[in-house]
């Protein structure tokens, strides 16, 4: 099984794509190229990729689920200078702004314009850009202050609702986090901030960012290229590049607080930012590598050493596989050029766009590699549990790291913290269902949260937005609550699934009952039927959270197969995995507790066999009770620890077929009378008296049955058996 | 105490081990006496019970050949046998007082003397080994004397020996007694277990035996050397015994006498005994000599204390007394058929015995060090743990007092048992003991009747007497596992009584006694 993994998904594996890199842009690349343009924007709250000639502005797709070299879209502009382009959240109507005091806003389908300008001589207008906040359409960021404007499309009017006064050096704005920041002072290190998001809007606390002076006349001033907003697991912060020391520190915002929350170095005077997966990718651009942060934990440590970003893919798709040297060659200086090369700028949250050669690419995550590059299991594990871009991927690289562990033998705490990550990570899955996986998993203060509530809305209505591409992304707030029932349904259907599972399985045990005393065999074979379900499920998974159903089919029961000589260590490893999902309050596989049993006898190891049963540490079943007759075919006492367990479950006919077998038929007959099971032939019991030769014994077993079998007395049994013990007496 | 109970001055008890294959020869009658108890008895008399012994096991060996007698009733004796080891026949010989329940007593007295003679193969291995080693006898005369004097120091009461009585009948000797754990916490102990196996890398076959209190917790012995080594834990090693003995220790060394003077009467020094003894037996080799400095014994009492690191330490096993480098003590488990080393690590209420194997240990110093060092590395945050966690639900004394009952369970096979709470059994009116004592006496008989007649089935057995004192006294036997109660202030219905059983074995039982 464990091979046939790797032949169905021959990327998934320790090894990684062989190249020293854990990011990687992947060819082919989304062409964005028109020959007169004059400009490139980014539309971040549309993920409109916007590229303007003197009168029209062609608009190209860059979310995730959008295909490639998809055709731009195309709308016509009035000639003049442009300085920023953003569409309406609806799509309705373009906004341009044409110079610090005027902004042009067309509708597309009408093709009406109207404008608004900048009334008083000393402000001028620094930006602009939609908001799906409750109170106001479009946020215009002045010098002099925020201006809140509703839009009235068919007046064709802007009506103004708010304006808050402050003094702005620049801005910074992502539609992501809904945030702005202002900088005011001196060395604009002064901020002040405010979300708009589908809540309302949120004041957030002026703070001021450190930043190292060179000497101590001179002040630096702070630059808009120094601050990037990161939004992970929704959370917001923001990080500020201090090319003097050399460091970047970093902001968490709460609603009532900012916290520095430690800096990390960095190794260029030039620094971008990308976001993927939750993971934050600290480009070193003049030293052409990225470190990876992942800012789940308070830890500052970088995942791995910095590395290069990596071009995968074939350049020259055309080209023969004679010309594969040459390919490479050329690969290879091709990747030399365009690398981190003068024309690339970082768009919000993991797209590069090459101005020079037009090409617009998207940043992945090499898991693999990480995975490979880094030899602590759990922390890694982690890592991959908290990544959703890619859940079977993740899912099959965890399950093969855990393998790996194991069959490495690698000390029990450490196989036994690996397990605890992925068991604590399924049981948060399992509590909060599926589709919140995006949403932050831990529990930050509640009265701190709620600047990351909106963030975690706009995933949610990302995610609605990926499914259903042509909703109006206008009311997320109705969205979210629509999909969180949706969730509520989805988690209870599965919940039913499973448990519909266990009792079929149960089901299917008691029908194989029919047969009476059977050996183990039926057993694996309802194991395999599981399986078949298991595997059928993986293929199509959601999550990359392993159930414990997973755990066993992928990796106890395939390392056992190869660890059957020394079963001591696969023990220690199993009791390390029944107590972290003991913990979370989840169940094991049942067949793990066979597993255990299987081993424990194997070893010999019948005095902690008994106590593992007795203490319910395995719990009891009937399959646990079938292995233990087996392992007791050496061991009275184990024998006798199947016999107590099928008697405690209830389970009377295999009870009373095991103490006839074992020649107590007259405890068995009364133990029969006394708990009304009907199920077993008379003349079983008939037949055990008969041989043990005893007429006393068997006229017993004759009375006992035609007392309290009504038609017995009727029965060929009953005749055939007085004859004989006529004959014995 | 010393009116109900069946007390015995040093006159009133004998105790004697002889060899069936020695001594046969006329004028050598005295080679054949490995032990007499008391000591100071005269030969001719110590002579003229082993011979009416050995007469009488003579006499019913042909009839039964394999097991010859258990006990004789004299007028005013009860002799009781225990064939210790094939020929090797221990015999106690009790002045008869109308207290006495003899048919009980015979199992209570046997389990007594089997279980002095478990013990000292654990420590000595068998008294045969012992003779062939030296066939003189010397050896074996000296460590049975001086281990069987100390384990009679537990029976003392003032200045006389209280032996069991019809009062123990609600408990079973030689037997583990378990603590109950949850789920949870047993997967956290046998987690525990794994780590400690660990620790004892590079040693295979190494095993531990965990107790919180005086209660098995966890064991991965099988279960004859688990109640051995479960035994000698509770008496000598566990929090309960080390604190008795350090209280009587420093109680002796105010009053400047020594343990051996205030036993005097009955014990004479110890050490000075078995010297008279091995004089008096005729001991003339030199190395008898230098063997008294070497001879240890596991169940003096105040030997055991705890070291610096949580280890217990004990120089009993030391070759020169007061010598600085203690030797390791060693067991013999007899299941296992394994000499080991074993390491004795206390913190709190927990006791963890660390059982290493002497044939896999190529440097003992040397791989016990490493042992400790890894044990204590890896273990001992789980210990802590645990122990917290099992001094917080330990209900003290009386957790296993179920009200209205008075109880023991017993599972032969396991050799584990559970009973009410002695405090608790002592409320109970003298006459419902004797009349359970009586029963179980009965029930002893009906059992190895059964045993004799077929090994391999078991009988299940279900006595209700209702007794003198209108109690109802019950026994219950199923399948190797066996349950005695009394229950006072019960309705008069047999049915009632037995529903009352009923009750208790499904509640606490799993229902293992109510199979109709």
């Amino acid at each position: 099984m464990f091979t046939k993994y790797l032949s169905d998904q021959p990327r998934v594996g320790l090894g990684g794509a062989g190249a020293l890199s854990h990011v990687y842009i992947q060819h082919p690349s989304l062409k964005c190229s028109i020959p007169e343009s004059k400009g490139v924007y980014y539309d971040d709250g549309n993920k409109l990729l916007l590229l303007a000639t003197s009168d029209q502005v062609f608009s190209w797709d860059t979310s995730p689920s959008a295909p490639l070299n998809n055709t731009p879209g195309c709308d016509s502009i009035n000639e003049g200078p442009v300085v920023c382009i953003r569409y309406s959240l609806d799509g309705k109507i373009i906004g341009i702004q044409r110079s610090n005091k005027e902004i042009e806003f067309k509708i597309r389908e009408t093709g009406e314009i109207f404008t608004r300008r900048c009334k008083s001589e000393s402000e001028s207008i620094l930006g602009f850009f939609w908001t799906d906040c409750p109170t106001c359409d479009i946020v215009l960021i002045k010098t002099s202050g925020l201006e809140l404007l509703s839009c009235e499309a068919d007046l064709k009017t802007l009506r103004s609702v708010e304006m808050k006064r402050l003094n702005v050096s620049w801005y910074m704005y992502t539609h992501e986090s809904r945030l702005v920041l202002l900088s005011s002072g001196m060395q604009c290190k002064t901020f002040s901030g405010f979300q708009f998001s589908s809540g309302g809007i949120i004041r957030l606390p002026k703070f001021e960012m450190a930043m190292t002076k060179a000497d101590v006349n001179q002040k630096p001033v702070l630059a808009a290229e120094d601050i990037h907003i990161v939004t992970v697991y929704g959370r917001i912060y923001c990080l500020q590049v201090d090319s003097l020391g050399m460091m970047a520190h970093l902001y968490r915002f709460y609603r009532d607080a900012v916290v520095q929350q430690g800096s990390l170095p960095i190794y260029s005077a030039k620094i971008a930012v990308s976001v993927v997966d939750n993971v934050l990718l600290v480009h070193q651009v003049d030293a052409k590598v990225v470190i990876l942060y992942d800012i789940f934990a308070c830890s500052q440590a970088p995942i791995s050493a910095p590395l290069p970003l990596l071009l995968r893919g074939d350049l020259k798709r055309k080209d023969t596989s004679s010309h594969l040297v040459n390919v490479k060659k050329a690969e290879a200086s091709c990747q030399e050029e365009i690398m981190y090369g003068d024309g690339w700028i970082f768009l919000v949250p993991d797209l590069i766009f090459d101005t020079l050669h037009g090409t617009l690419w998207r940043i992945h995550l090499d898991l693999e590699a990480i995975a490979a590059s880094n030899s602590e299991a759990p922390f890694i594990l982690e890592f991959l549990q908290h990544r959703r871009l890619e859940p079977s991927k993740v899912k099959q690289l965890c399950l093969t790291i855990m393998r790996t562990m194991i069959l490495e033998r690698r000390p029990v705490t450490m196989v036994s913290m690996a397990m605890d990550v992925l068991v604590a990570s399924y049981s948060q899955y399992a509590k909060t269902g599926a589709s919140h996986q995006g949403v932050s998993t831990t529990v930050s203060d509640s009265s701190r949260v709620v600047v990351e509530e909106p963030a975690n809305q706009v995933e949610t209505h990302g995610k609605s937005v990926i499914q259903e591409p042509d909703i109006e992304p206008s009311n997320p707030h109705k969205e979210s609550s629509i999909s969180d029932s949706d969730e509520a349904t989805t988690t209870d259907i599965q919940n039913d699934n499973s448990g519909e599972h266990h009792n079929m399985g149960a089901r299917e045990v008691v029908n194989q009952m029919g047969a009476g005393v059977s050996t183990v065999g039926d057993v694996e074979t309802s194991a395999l039927q599981s399986e078949t379900v298991v595997n059928n499920n993986i293929s199509e998974v959601a999550s990359a959270a392993i159930s414990p159903d997973e755990m066993f089919f992928f990796v106890f029961a395939i390392v056992e197969e190869e660890m059957a000589s020394d079963p001591s260590y696969l023990v220690a490893i199993i009791i390390e995995y029944f107590q972290s999902v003991t913990l979370e309050r989840l169940r094991v596989h049942p067949n793990l507790h066979v597993m255990t049993v299987q081993l424990l006898s194997r070893s010999e190891r019948y005095p902690e066999l008994g106590f593992f049963v007795i203490n319910k540490i395995v719990e009891p079943s009937r399959e646990v009770a079938l292995q233990l007759l087996d392992s007791g075919r050496h061991n009275f006492q184990t024998r006798k620890l199947a016999l107590d367990m099928l008697r405690q479950l209830g389970l009377h006919h295999d009870y009373i077929l095991l103490l006839v077998q074992d020649g107590y038929y007259l405890e068995a007959l009364r133990y029969a009378r006394k708990n009304k099971v009907d199920t077993i032939r008379p003349s079983v019991f008939l037949e055990a008296a008969l041989s043990s030769k005893n007429p006393q014994h068997l006229a017993a077993v004759l009375r006992c049955l035609s007392d309290f079998i009504p038609s017995f007395r009727s029965t060929p049994d009953y005749t055939s058996y007085s004859r004989v013990l006529k004959e014995i007496c | 105490m010393g009116l109900s109970t069946a007390t015995a001055s040093s006159e009133g008890i004998e105790i004697c081990i002889f060899d069936l294959r020695r001594g046969q020869q006329e004028g050598q009658e005295l080679d054949k006496i490995l032990f007499f108890f008391p000591a100071d008895c005269p030969f001719t008399l110590q002579l003229s019970v082993i011979g009416l012994s050995e007469g009488l096991i003579t006499f019913t060996r042909i009839f039964s050949p394999d097991a010859a007698c258990d006990v004789i009733d004299a007028e005013r004796h009860s002799h009781i046998f225990y064939q210790a080891e094939p020929d090797i026949w221990m015999v106690m010989v009790v002045e008869k007082n109308k207290e006495l329940e003899h048919k009980y007593l015979t199992a209570a007295l046997q389990a007594f003397l089997k279980e002095v003679h478990s013990l000292f193969v654990m420590f000595h291995g068998s008294i045969r080994a012992l003779l062939e080693k030296q066939p003189g006898g010397e050896l074996a005369r000296s460590h049975l004397y001086s281990f069987i004097m100390d384990y009679l120091t537990d029976f003392l009461v003032g200045k006389k020996l209280q032996l069991p009585s019809f009062r123990d009948c609600l408990k079973e000797r030689s037997t583990v007694q378990m603590l109950t754990v949850g789920r949870e916490m047993a997967i956290e102990i046998q987690s525990l277990v794994r780590v400690i196996e660990s620790s004892c890398a590079g040693t295979s076959g190494c095993h531990s035996v965990v107790l919180f209190q005086d209660l098995l917790v966890s064991t991965t012995l099988p279960s004859d050397d688990t109640a051995n080594l479960f035994t000698y834990a509770v008496l000598r090693m566990t929090p309960h015994a080390l604190s008795s003995s350090t209280n009587s220790w420093s109680y002796l060394h105010k009053g400047s006498t020594t343990s051996h003077a205030s036993t005097g009467p009955i014990f004479p020094n110890a050490e000075l005994a078995s010297e008279d003894y091995r004089h008096t037996s005729r001991d003339t080799s030199p190395g008898g000599q230098v063997q008294r400095h070497h001879l240890p014994r596991p169940l003096q009492r105040n030997k055991w204390s705890k070291a610096k690191d949580g280890f217990l330490v004990t120089d009993i096993w030391s070759g020169e007394i007061g010598s600085l480098v203690s030797a390791s003590p060693t067991v013999w488990m007899k299941q296992i058929e394994e000499r080991m080393v074993f390491c004795v690590y206390q913190y709190k209420n927990l006791t963890i015995i660390i059982l290493l194997p002497v044939s896999s240990l190529v440097n003992q110093e040397q791989g016990i060090t490493l042992m400790k060092q890894q044990f204590l590395e890896n273990a001992s945050q789980k210990i802590f743990r645990i122990e917290e966690k099992l001094s917080k639900g330990w209900g003290g004394e009386n957790t296993y007092h179920i009200s209205g009952y008075r109880y023991l369970l017993y599972d032969s096979h396991r050799c584990v048992s559970r009973a009410s709470p002695p405090g608790k059994v002592a409320t109970l009116a003298k006459d419902s003991l004797r009349a359970l004592s009586k029963l179980r006496g009965e029930v002893d008989i009906e059992k190895s009747r059964a045993k004799r007649d077929d090994t391999s089935h078991e009988k299940d057995l279900e006595v209700c007497i209702r007794a003198n004192n209108n109690s109802w006294v019950i026994a219950r036997i199923t399948r190797g596992k066996e349950l005695y109660m009394v229950l006072e202030k019960a309705r008069e219905t047999l049915l009632y009584a037995s529903e009352a059983m009923e009750r208790f074995s499904d509640r606490y039982c799993n229902g293992a006694f109510s199979l109709d």
